[in-house]
């Protein structure tokens, strides 16, 4: 699926017949051709054991189908599709994979290739405690949306997003809040730099960061505010 | 001296620079952030000039308060951090929401045109401003305005609340996709379209106002 950055908050995605993409509901700006918008009521593939962990992660962004119906004649019969996203202002950034994992909170995803494999993962499983609190510190749950394949993927961000490769040798830290997205085999942990002195108010504002190890791309926003 | 008109300069994407040489531009009601120079302040009220203008803007809702600037220097335009468009006119018609719409030269007529129920659905009311005549006007959008084209045969949807302003010969009409499964909660989010069809350009914002339509 061709996704297009048409400015730094809008995005372009080119749909042909019989292809679909997901999308946050809502964030179509305008289309041309013949596309039809419908809900999508269990937010996508996954299986059951994936919508009980939306549920209860509440890792349920609400998405719609977009696709432009096969014509009777075939592939042929009908011209593809043109969709505009965009969503309340925010920065877009296009994310490609090529058949691994892209972890992402679900209410920032903008748009996706229909082919890739959605489910949630428990963060809490990676990093032990510290994993656990960091769904709370984060403000975003224990839970995180993965997307698994070859396609695009259209995130947002508060404020522009720069990509930091992380290598073996050199793990990176973000703070929680700049957080926006990974992808590759990258382990993440919560890191504290929290100490005695931090615990008597004189902390220097950054006390907890992730921290991220192997090798991958971590997305992180030029700001410290939530969507 | 060889401008009599008003020069329309950006400064980035969010500060228009107007350059007056004794001539006058229509803006926004307060959105002046500086100037240098000589300027004269007057405040107007949108809707178009006259008796007409007038009774539109009673009937429509379409209170855009604007104000004359005239002077000789530099002013500086600028609201809410919204981005800034330039659009030059050579005859044709704009037509723009009025929260829009940032600043005008002079020399262009502003008036209402009724837009029917996707004013309403808008919470815009059933009228929309419009600028014609010959000279730059400044738009402004939530995030840089994109510019789609819409050619015969190809007509474009707009989400409501993404609409900015078009230009050109386009009919515009209002969809709506609501089946009766949007009527029980579980809407796309996309219930309210506006269709153009013809010929020109249209402007969108990489956001969307609160509508009406968006709750559907």
């Amino acid at each position: 699926m061709p996704f297009r950055e048409v400015s730094a908050k809008m995005v372009e995605a080119q749909v042909a017949p019989g292809q679909r993409l997901f999308s946050q509901r809502g964030a179509m700006i305008a289309y041309k051709g013949e596309v039809s918008f419908t809900p999508n009521m269990q937010s996508g593939q996954g299986g059951v054991m994936s919508m009980i962990g939306r549920r209860v992660a509440g890792e349920a962004a609400p998405l719609m189908t977009v696709e432009v119906p096969l014509g009777p004649g075939g592939p042929g019969d009908t011209p593809p599709g043109q969709v505009w996203f965009g969503h309340g202002g925010h920065h877009i950034q296009v994310i490609e994979l090529s058949g691994d994992t892209l972890y992402v909170e679900a209410d920032r995803l903008l748009a996706f290739d229909g082919t890739l494999e959605q489910g949630t993962m428990f963060m809490g499983s990676q990093g032990g405690v510290m994993g656990m609190v960091r769904g709370q510190v984060t403000g975003q749950g224990l839970f995180t949306t993965t997307l698994k394949g070859t396609g695009g993927v259209a995130v947002m961000a508060h404020g522009g997003v720069i990509q930091l490769p992380v290598t073996g040798g050199r793990p990176v830290h973000v703070d929680p809040q700049a957080y926006v997205a990974h992808h590759g085999d990258v382990r993440n942990k919560l890191s504290t730099a929290l100490g005695w002195r931090d615990m008597v108010g004189r902390g220097s504002g950054e006390a907890f960061q992730l921290e991220l190890s192997g090798e991958g791309t971590v997305y992180v926003q030029a700001s410290e505010e939530k969507l | 001296m060889f401008t009599l008109v008003a020069q329309f300069l950006l400064q980035g994407s969010k500060v228009l620079a107007v350059t007056l040489a004794g001539d006058a531009v229509k803006a926004k009601n307060g959105s002046m952030v500086a100037y240098d120079g000589q300027m004269a302040f007057k405040k107007m009220s949108g809707g178009g000039e006259g008796l007409r203008g007038m009774v539109t803007r009673r009937l429509t809702g379409e209170q855009m308060t604007v104000m004359e600037v005239k002077g000789q220097g530099t002013c500086y335009f600028a609201d809410r951090a919204s981005d800034i468009s330039l659009v030059r006119l050579n005859g044709e018609t704009l037509h723009v929401e009025s929260s829009n719409l940032l600043c005008a030269e002079g020399t262009l007529r502003t008036g209402t045109a009724f837009t029917g129920l996707r004013g309403a659905s808008q919470g815009n009311g059933l009228f929309t401003t419009t600028v014609e005549g010959s000279g730059q006007a400044a738009l402004m959008s939530d995030g840089p305005a994109v510019i789609l084209r819409v050619t015969p045969g190809t007509p474009l949807q707009v989400d409501p609340g993404a609409y900015v302003a078009h230009t050109g010969s386009l009919r515009q009409d209002f969809q709506s996709g609501v089946s009766f499964r949007t009527m029980f909660g579980e809407g796309s989010g996309e219930s309210f379209q506006i269709r153009f069809e013809g010929d020109g350009l249209v402007y969108v914002q990489p956001s969307e106002r609160n509508t009406l339509g968006g709750e559907i």
